[in-house]
């Protein structure tokens, strides 16, 4: 025979060979290396969506809501059910004929745009696509009744954030827009590195401003996730295929929801303070003066903040940001003016640090000289003779002068640094501005001049270069009040007080201020700040006057606290344009008081 | 009477039995396959293929009593020429699908080429000789004759195209030339050039592919006579991480099911790539149906494939060696040859040991005209067995 018998065996061990390498191979792929193929198929098949958590609310001290979320009720689209064969823009042409469709069925106005289907058919089809939101009961209810007609679209309750006091507090509780709830710092999505990308979220509210952005992670919790399989093109496989693959779903991960933001606020004190600056432009804060809890802070004129819900239309964002209102801004922290007399204590201590002592006496004779240069004080035919505490009681301009250029400079920057000023106080609200105290360094950098003799007199009374926040000050009504302490203001009641600093100056020469400025609410230029008042208080009034010529304007000053003797209220109120300090800030402070503390039997009220 | 149904007695049955399994598994997972697919045809494929399995054991148990030494006779050279016309016929009328030509309605022509190629080959290398015919038939003229009888058919697959069966009656033809030892010094030199030829073009595609410069690889490139979807499969082959969105998205995903299959599979009809539409459903009952298997039957799964076609492969080798006549072991040799070349290069290709060409898995893809001939060529097999013990 020509085919011999050796030849078929040689084939037999030919085909053996070849399917031992093919049996190897596969066992290296699919033992060996199935881990790792296992996870590149959980990759590419499953989409890992987000649940979002439950926003928390904010609450004043005592408990009243001043933020809370509402049910808002949306119309979604399933888009598998909608999908398409071939190209994708099929499958964006059919959502959007479909959104026609049942826009003209209910009436209502297309809500989302052509570009926004295709970016979600392309990018997120895993996820259903929110055509409407918020939509009134009677819409919701027609949409029920015909949603059998439009296939692959579905009703879906979300919350929607909701203040209920309206502009109470607008400043400190901030709003909330559209973003990703976790915030953009690392999350749980970017924990899971290269998986990030299959990481679908719908935008949900994200803190804005005040203690909303301050605090939002707090608020916000943690989103879950459930684990979403997803065909080739990315869509969630229809149902006949979607349930014998319902087994991923084992892992889903429950949201934790945000948690309630207690505020130090109360809102009697707020209501009060926001009533006495409605028809004005400035900004006032009240401490606690014992450990820094901010009891109200506001700034006129002011906003509601439900207008910036769910979003910042441009509409709202203009009436927040246009000048010279400026709605939007917290003005008792971010915006920062002359301090004027009530600068005066603090010059007043360095002065008694560096030597002074409280029973020299200063010839006021109206005008202060310094070589060519003069200073008018408001009293134009002087005050006389007067020793410091008197001072302080008239708020005169050239007995501080004198005694900030007799101690200098270095020393009225030090005792400013000290009681805080040109620094952020760290309220836990962002937007601080830490204002200015001026030095030699500072002038040349942005006058490129020297300084000169006046700049020290100009900033021994508040004035010049010198720039300070409402907050600022009501952090040095809190000092003078309780002694000393400089307190880090705070808004979060759990985050409670952080010990303060003592500022480095003898409880004798602050008990001097103290009386002075009891002297000022007694005789002097703050006397409607005490005005029938149920208690004892003390302040300082200050009348900054800024800008020349046609510009040139006084914003009013009022720092105070009460009672005197164990005070439990500080207070810092600037009134923009005002006439001066006691006439236009102390009526106003003297109403806050009243609603803290009450009225003298037979008192009358201002 | 008797003598015809004892005839049945001496079939193999390993043989039979391990055919059987594989065409149950076919019908198994085309049906598991199709299931996840929204046309309801699809859905129903494996009916049209379970149907097609049982004429092809009609065709199978009627090839097995018939002496396959008559039926060489008869019908070797018409069988061939009649499948020449067909190739012919298909290139003046054929339907196109899946860019190629290859369909006279549901008829592929080159199916029955391949088979047809085995049997005149027998025919011709395994008739009993004399000495005055032997150097005529085994020399080189032989030899000759023998390229004409692949390389005709080849040729007109070639055109169709259809590389990959054209390149399946490489190895068939070749392997039952040398088991002839006709012309056998020129052959072995052939095959060796043609490997060397080979193996230097898929190196000038790994050098080309390495160049930094687009020029520099065009320039490459425009030396090698081959057309841009052939580059293409030898880069996917050669770079199987570098497109995977692109080219090799398929043998990507191929790779995945398989290796996420792991020992036992996701259990029949359950494999998630399959379902969802990863694994292209256009290949996924053909080409790449054994990516289907390894992820929805695991290693276990494959391995028990491999020992099937093992048991059809050896025992087809056991019926060769008992033949005591060229032509039963020539056609035996043949027809094994066949069917390990396509289980062969349809498993290396999917796991990526293997460029990628459209092969079927023989039993299991489907496929009509395949199967019937497979089934044909296996039944053939048996009649050997059945009568190639001695003349009667």
């Amino acid at each position: 025979m020509r085919v011999s018998a050796w030849f078929i065996v040689g084939l037999g061990c030919l085909f053996l060979f070849a399917f031992s390498v093919l049996g190897v191979t596969l066992y290296r792929l699919q033992t060996v290396k199935a881990g790792e193929f296992a996870e590149v198929e959980t990759t590419q098949t499953t989409r890992r969506i987000g649940i979002p958590a439950q926003r928390g609310r904010i609450l004043d001290r005592s408990g009243h809501v001043l933020a809370d979320c509402r049910p808002s009720r949306c119309i979604v689209c399933n888009l598998e059910e909608l999908q398409q064969r071939g190209n994708w823009s099929n499958t964006v042409n059919a959502v959007d004929a479909a959104v026609d469709a049942l826009a003209s069925a209910l009436g209502l106005e297309r809500a989302v745009t052509r570009e926004q289907v295709a970016r979600h058919v392309a990018r997120a089809s895993a996820l259903p696509l929110t055509v409407w939101r918020d939509l009134d009961e009677r819409t919701f209810a027609r949409f029920a009744e015909r949603a059998d007609g439009f296939p692959g679209f579905e009703l879906a309750v979300r919350a929607e954030r909701r203040y209920p006091y309206g502009t109470l507090a607008a400043h400190v509780i901030g709003y909330t827009g559209r973003g990703r709830p976790g915030g953009d710092e690392p999350s749980v999505a970017q924990e899971a590195g290269a998986r990030e990308a299959h990481f679908f979220e719908e935008l949900e509210m994200k803190g804005r401003k005040g203690v909303e952005g301050f605090y939002n992670r707090y608020l916000a919790g943690f989103p879950g996730q459930r684990f979403q399989l997803v065909d080739a093109r990315g869509f969630r496989p229809r149902k006949r295929a979607g349930k014998e693959l319902a087994d991923a779903a084992a892992d889903d991960v429950a949201p934790a929801d945000g948690l309630d933001l207690e505020l130090t606020l109360d809102i009697d004190i707020q209501a009060e303070l926001e009533r006495q600056l409605a028809d004005v432009t400035g900004a006032g804060v009240v401490l606690d003066p014992r450990d820094g809890a901010v009891l109200a802070m506001a700034s006129a004129p002011t906003f509601d903040p439900n207008t910036c819900i769910p979003h910042l239309t441009p509409d709202v964002y203009a009436s927040l940001t246009n000048a010279p209102a400026k709605r939007g801004q917290n003005r008792a922290i971010s915006e920062s003016y002359a301090p004027g007399s009530t600068f005066k204590p603090i010059t007043a201590l360095a002065a008694l640090a560096t030597g002074w002592l409280p029973d020299d006496e200063y010839d006021c004779v109206g005008v202060y000289q310094l070589g060519e240069w003069k200073l008018r004080c408001w009293d134009y035919y002087g005050h006389g003779p007067l020793n410091l505490r008197q001072a302080l009681e008239q708020s005169c301009n050239t007995f501080f002068c004198n005694i900030g250029s007799a101690i200098g400079t270095n020393a009225l920057i030090e005792a400013a640094h000290d009681f805080g000023l040109g620094s952020c106080t760290g309220i836990d609200i962002g937007g601080e501005t830490p204002g200015v105290v001026p030095d030699e360094t500072w002038k040349r950098t942005y006058y490129n001049e020297p300084w000169y003799p006046g700049d020290t007199c100009q900033m021994s009374i508040g004035q010049g270069m010198l720039l300070v926040t409402p907050l600022q000050m009501a952090v040095v009504a809190a000092a003078l009040a309780n002694g000393g302490t400089v307190v880090k203001p705070y808004l979060h009641k759990k985050s409670g007080a952080e010990s303060g600093r003592r500022v480095p100056f003898s409880e004798d020469s602050i008990e001097l201020v103290r009386q002075g400025m009891l002297d000022v609410v007694l005789h002097g230029t703050g006397k409607k700040i005490a005005s029938g008042l149920a208690v004892t208080c003390a302040g300082k009034t200050g009348t900054a006057e800024i800008g020349k010529g046609e510009m040139r304007r006084k914003n009013t000053w009022v720092i105070a606290f009460a009672p005197f003797e164990k005070p439990t209220v500080a207070i810092a109120m600037v009134v923009e344009r005002g006439e001066s300090g006691g006439k236009t800030v102390a009526p106003r402070v003297n109403a806050v008081f009243s609603r803290i503390f009450g009225r003298k039997e037979g008192g009358q009220r201002l | 009477m008797r003598a015809f149904l004892s005839k049945y007695l001496r079939i193999d049955v390993t043989m039979l039995a391990c055919m059987l399994v594989l065409v149950y598994m076919g019908v198994r997972l085309i049906q598991s396959a199709g299931g996840a697919r929204t046309s309801a045809a699809l859905n129903d494929l494996w009916t049209v293929h379970a149907w097609t399995a049982a004429i092809g054991f009609v065709v199978y148990a009627v090839l097995t009593v018939v002496d396959y030494r008559k039926l060489l006779d008869w019908c070797a050279g018409p069988v061939f020429a009649v499948a020449c016309a067909m190739l012919v016929a298909v290139l003046a009328f054929g339907a196109v699908r899946y860019g190629g030509r290859r369909w006279l309605w549901f008829f592929q022509p080159s199916e029955l080429a391949k088979l047809a190629v085995i049997v005149l080959l027998a025919h011709v290398y395994g008739r009993p000789t004399d000495e005055e015919v032997a150097p005529r038939r085994f020399g080189w003229r032989g030899g000759l004759c023998g390229l004409a009888i692949f390389g005709v058919p080849a040729a007109l697959i070639l055109a169709e195209p259809d590389l990959g069966t054209a390149l399946v009656l490489v190895p068939t033809a070749f392997i039952m030339l040398l088991a002839a030892r006709v012309w056998t010094k020129a052959l072995v030199t052939i095959l060796l050039t043609g490997l060397l030829v080979a193996g230097l073009m898929l190196g000038t595609v790994y050098v080309a592919e390495r160049q930094s410069r687009p020029e520099d690889k065009a320039r490459i490139y425009s030396r090698i006579p081959l057309k841009e979807h052939q580059l293409k499969r030898l880069r996917v082959f050669l770079f199987p991480d570098r497109d995977i969105h692109g080219d090799g998205y398929n043998l990507r995903q191929a790779r995945i099911s398989i290796g996420s299959g792991s020992w036992w599979g996701k259990g029949l009809g359950k494999g998630a790539l399959k379902q969802l539409g990863y694994l292209p459903p256009a290949v996924s009952m053909n080409d790449f149906i054994f990516a289907v298997l390894a992820e929805e039957l695991g290693f276990m799964g494959c391995l028990s494939l491999l020992l099937l076609y093992l048991g059809i492969l050896l025992s087809g080798l056991r019926v060769a060696w008992r033949c005591q006549d060229d032509r039963g072991r020539l056609l035996a040799i043949g027809i094994c040859t066949l069917v390990f070349s396509h289980v062969y290069v349809n498993i290396a290709m999917s796991i990526g040991l293997m460029p990628i060409t459209g092969l079927p898995l023989p039993l299991v893809s489907a496929g009509r005209t395949f199967l019937v001939v497979i089934m044909a060529a296996l039944g053939l097999l048996q009649s050997v067995a059945v009568h190639g013990g001695a003349e009667e």
